[in-house]
């Protein structure tokens, strides 16, 4: 009995594999025409078994041929009974194309060719079995396309076909598409309540985007107004005219719109009834000239109500009286509030976790934002910071770091090699224009700190103007490479972009490469030297003009690398760095002057505290800013030498 | 008047300023010549607000020593001040024009919601925001002008002054109290339209039948009155103990604090006076400019004030007039087109694109080699004749 039973299915197995490399050789018009009848008349409770047996072939050529069946392009040749398709309907003869390759077989009058109609049913039924084909496509891009069609347009017929295929798809994109599918159409076919809650329940903690869609629908509501309540309706909620979502003069406009109470009249209406009914310069008994307050044209109308001439309006009682007499109600779609409750909880579950993640997010964002402003400030953290001098061309430096890597960029086709080059370049540019800077301007004015403000101001919009001269006003492409173009993406809520994480990185390799270099070298200590005693570190045999010149270009330098990873998300034009020196010297000051770790704690909290702003306000960035900015100025008030504050000595004064 | 007799520069200043005055309206359309055209009679006149402006500047910085990088905010505030007068009046009359036309008069409810409609449609509000209150008065406008940029320097200085915030620090918070404000009328909820800010600003409501000649003239004295006003006030103030007490604290803060003077009450009040002064030039100076937008108040304005102090020279109140009124005649005159291009072979020198350089390469000059600025050529003039 076993042995049969294994020879038999082993046998039965054999044939499966073995169908299709057959029907491989044969071609499709062969294998239709063993089905010829069936295809040529179908009936809708036959044609599946013909379906069946067309899709165990699993020929390439089958999908064309169901969908044209379907949509009835296929036709028959009266002659031979041969399966064509025609080139143009309307065409005298007809030109008759092969199902397979698609050349022509030959020509034929309108009557020698016979057109294949199914009937809705069938038309079901191929559909079902070309789902089924495409389900089971080799290309996941297919499958996926076909899951999209589903959910589309989802019939109760594909319930079984998406039950299979969860059991056998292996792509998890598919499968968590898969995983949502199969819910929604429970949900949406099941008989039983119970296994549409249950189906609902599968989706819990699910924060896809298309799991909320599929609650969302169950939970779909209208609104209505009735005298009572009706006894069989699955109410969301009950709402009271004048008050949260539904605003009294909205109450009232469902009233009327619902044939329920009479209209009111509004201003506008009420002026064009009176300019219908002027008779002799008077309306109502009432002067025209006198109809400019609206006393007067509510006893003009009131007289043109009495006699018979308008509509009467009701008063505010009256409005009161029938929006007291009627229930306001939203109500669900859908009939069971057992499904609806479930929806309702598993949602709430779905949005908190949603909330949190969303938290994260934001989190994430304000870090990288914080990354930037962190980037942008670094270099002042050190030219203003440690050295006290206010270099107004720190946005210029950025600039010009940004230019540098679009130059590089024309010159050197890859992308990756260019930013590599760029990044290096950029610094030995900017450190050569800030050393050359500190020695022609501001190591006169050391001791004029102010006015170091308006000289650099002036190299400023200078350097702008040049820039503008050489590249012209609009943006130049900076385009970073194709493994920082992305984003990570996590789930249907949290994603970052990869810049914004090279960025992050960036930004943690300049702190320690600065705090090291600051603290841990011989040229640290002297800058940190100089700045604080410049007589002192001169009669210890260090000399202050060359540290100061290093310093002043080692900050320059910071500011054009941070400039091409800048330029890498953010427009590369010439005054790009005027959006940036603002809020660099914010960070700075905030963080507290003088030493780099304060720049982080700084930019950190500015970031942050713009995306928590922005947090309540999404869509409304300059707002956003402003309230950080307006933040900023309150908090100098009560710390104004910032988070970390030097003590001692090294404060200087 | 003793200021008169005490202070030469006052005489000198009201003479140059008085012959100045006549013999722009001796040359103007209006009541003269036609030498000068309308257009550069409002220029002349936007100039003397600038004046105005940097006189103010002057007095913060030059005489109390408080770098400001956030006094063209309080211009701008005076400007939308008198903007939102301005644009209410012109914008009703245009419609109660237009709805005068209708069978039934209009009630003031219909004025009031179609001039609302008109002026914010462009935004895509039809309602009246708060701050436009006042914006059917005249005198409440005239009032907020000078209540309300004064209210922000009084609570600003108060604030930064009371934690002790000083130098460049200071700078850097009015700067960033500058970008706060053009941000946030950059949005377009928050009531002045956004970023197409105030409009239409030279039509005065009332005097649709005088000409844009007259009424740029009338500007123009009403410029020069209020600078040579300032001038005045600016002299006696620096002249008496007063002055000398926030030359005091330019020059060294602790010791006069030490000496029993309340420091930060001093400087509060010349910042908030030079608030308002600023609020005032800009109501001047808009309606002869004839549109204000937030980029007006961009940080960047406030940085221009600053340095055409420091080229006029500051700590002298003349210096920060020729400053003002150099730098931004040369600057309309090189960017508006006008100065003929310099042939170099197959390099051509325009101006438009090369006066910005220009400019920043003179500002490092001035500050490099000139520290007491334009100002100072006077000084040398001045010795000269006396030895």
């Amino acid at each position: 009995m076993h042995l049969l039973r294994r020879i038999a299915m082993s046998l039965a197995i054999s044939v499966f594999l073995m169908a299709p490399a057959h029907a491989q050789d044969a071609s499709l018009q062969d294998i239709l025409q063993t089905h010829a009848e069936e295809i040529a008349d179908p009936s809708r409770r036959t044609v599946g078994e013909t379906l069946d047996a067309l899709v165990a072939t699993g020929h390439p050529d089958l999908p064309e041929f169901l969908t044209r069946w379907q949509s009835r392009e296929a036709w028959q040749r009266d002659a031979d009974g041969l399966f064509v398709y025609i080139e143009d309907e309307d065409a005298d003869p007809l030109v008759l194309l092969d199902i397979s390759t698609g050349e022509t077989v030959g020509e034929a009058g309108s009557r020698e060719v016979t057109q294949l109609r199914p009937n809705g049913g069938v038309r079901r039924v191929i559909g079902g079995a070309l789902v089924q084909f495409q389900l089971g496509a080799e290309d996941p891009a297919a499958r996926l396309d076909a899951l999209e069609a589903i959910g589309n347009d989802p019939d109760e017929s594909h319930l079984p076909l998406i039950e299979a295929r969860l059991e056998v798809e292996e792509d998890p994109a598919i499968h968590a598409r898969l995983d949502v599918l199969l819910p929604a159409l429970l949900i949406a076919f099941a008989e039983d309540d119970a296994d549409r809650v249950a189906a609902i329940q599968t989706l819990d903690g699910n924060v896809s985007l298309d799991a909320r869609a599929t609650l969302n629908r169950v939970l779909a509501t209208r609104r209505f107004v009735g005298a009572e309540l009706p006894a069989d309706t699955n109410v969301a909620a009950i709402l009271s005219p004048g008050t949260g979502p539904l605003p009294r003069d909205e109450a009232y406009a469902m009233l009327v719109s619902a044939e329920l109470a009479p209209a009111r009249i509004s201003r506008e209406d009420q002026r064009a009834v009176l300019a219908a009914n002027v008779v002799e310069g008077r309306v109502g008994g009432v002067p025209v000239a006198t109809l400019n307050t609206e006393a007067a044209r509510d006893t003009a109308y009131a007289a043109l109500v009495a006699e018979g001439l308008a509509e009467p309006i009701p008063t505010e009682a009256d409005v009161d009286a029938a929006l007291a007499a009627h229930v306001f109600f939203d109500a669900y779609s859908e009939p069971s509030s057992i499904v609806t409750e479930a929806a309702r909880a598993t949602l709430d579950n779905i949005e908190t976790r949603v909330g949190a993640y969303r938290f994260f997010d934001l989190s994430l964002d304000g870090i990288s934002l914080a990354s930037i402003y962190f980037l942008a400030a670094i270099g002042l953290a050190i030219t203003f910071g440690v050295m006290g001098v206010i270099n107004m061309a720190h946005g210029e430096f950025i600039m010009i770091g940004a230019y540098t890597g679009y130059v590089v960029q024309t010159l050197i086709a890859d992308y990756t090699l260019s930013i590599a080059v760029a990044l290096p370049l950029a610094f030995l540019v900017t450190f050569a224009l800030g050393v050359l800077m500190e020695r022609s301007v501001i190591r006169w004015l050391y001791h004029r700190p102010l006015e170091t403000l308006l000289a650099t101001f002036g190299i400023s919009i200078a350097l702008q103007q040049i820039v503008r001269q050489i590249f012209g006003t609009q943006a130049r492409p900076f385009t970073p490479p194709d493994w920082l173009a992305g984003s990570v993406t996590i789930n249907d809520v949290i994603s970052i972009s990869s810049i914004r994480i090279a960025i992050f990185l960036l930004g943690v390799i300049f702190f320690i490469a600065l705090w090291l270099i600051l603290n841990r070298t011989r040229l640290g200590l002297e800058v940190r030297a100089v700045t604080q005693n410049p007589a002192m570190a001169a009669s210890m045999g260090i000399n202050p003009d060359r540290i100061n010149m290093l310093t002043f270009g080692l900050g320059s330098g910071i500011a054009g690398i941070a400039g091409v990873a800048i330029g890498l998300f953010a427009q590369v034009v010439p005054d790009m760095g005027s959006n940036y020196i603002v809020q660099s010297f914010m960070t700075v000051v905030v963080g507290g002057v003088g030493n780099v770790f304060g720049t982080l704690v700084g930019a950190s909290m500015i970031g942050g505290l713009q995306k928590s702003i922005e947090w309540f306000n999404p869509t409304n960035t300059l707002a956003a800013q402003t309230y950080m900015i307006l933040f900023v100025i309150l908090f100098i008030q009560f710390r104004p030498r910032g988070i970390i504050a030097l003590r001692g000595r090294a404060a200087g004064d | 008047m003793s200021i008169f007799t005490q202070n030469r520069s006052v005489r000198i200043f009201i003479g140059i300023l008085v012959l100045f005055t006549l013999g722009v309206t001796v040359m103007s359309e209006a009541y003269g010549t036609g030498a000068i055209s309308v257009s550069f009679t409002k220029v002349l006149g936007m100039t003397l607000c600038l004046c105005l402006a940097a006189l103010a500047m002057d007095l913060v910085w030059g005489y109390c020593g408080i770098l400001s990088l956030g006094h063209f905010a309080f211009f701008g505030l005076g400007g939308y001040g008198i903007g939102m007068w301005l644009m209410t009046a012109r914008t009703e009359a245009v419609v109660r024009a237009n709805l005068a036309g209708g069978v039934i008069p209009p009630t003031e409810a219909e004025v009031s919601q179609a001039t609302a409609l008109q002026i914010f449609s462009v935004v895509g509000a039809e309602d009246w925001p708060w701050m436009w209150a006042a914006s059917d008065s005249l005198f409440l406008s005239l009032v907020l002008i000078v209540a309300v940029p004064g209210l922000l320097a009084l609570v600003f200085g108060w604030l930064a002054f009371r934690s002790r915030v000083t130098g460049v620090y200071l700078s850097i918070l009015t700067q960033a109290m500058t970008l706060a404000l053009s941000l946030y009328l950059f949005q377009n909820d928050t009531g002045l339209r956004g970023n197409n800010g105030l409009s239409g600003l030279q039509n005065i409501p009332g005097a649709e039948a005088i000409g844009q000649d007259r009424i740029s003239i009338w500007f123009f004295w009403a410029s020069a009155v209020a600078l040579g006003l300032a001038y005045v006030a600016a002299a006696w103030l620096i002249s008496s103990k007063f002055g000398n007490i926030i030359r005091g604290i330019r020059d060294d803060e602790q010791r006069v604090r030490f000496l029993g003077y309340r420091v930060e009450s001093y400087k509060l009040f010349v910042f908030t006076l030079t608030g308002i002064l600023c609020g005032i030039a800009g109501a001047l100076y808009y309606p002869q400019a004839g549109i204000i937008n937030p980029d007006e108040i961009a940080p960047i304005a406030s940085i221009y004030l600053a340095v055409w102090v420091a080229i006029g020279g500051r700590g002298r109140l003349y210096g920060a007039v020729i400053g003002a009124a150099v730098v931004s005649l040369l600057s309309t005159y090189f960017t508006g087109g006008r100065a003929p291009d310099i042939a170099l072979g197959a390099f051509r020198i325009e101006w438009v694109d090369w006066w910005p350089v220009l400019l920043g390469l003179g500002f490092v000059l001035v500050t490099l080699f000139a520290p007491k600025g334009l100002g100072g050529l006077v000084d040398y003039v001045v010795r000269k004749d006396r030895a």
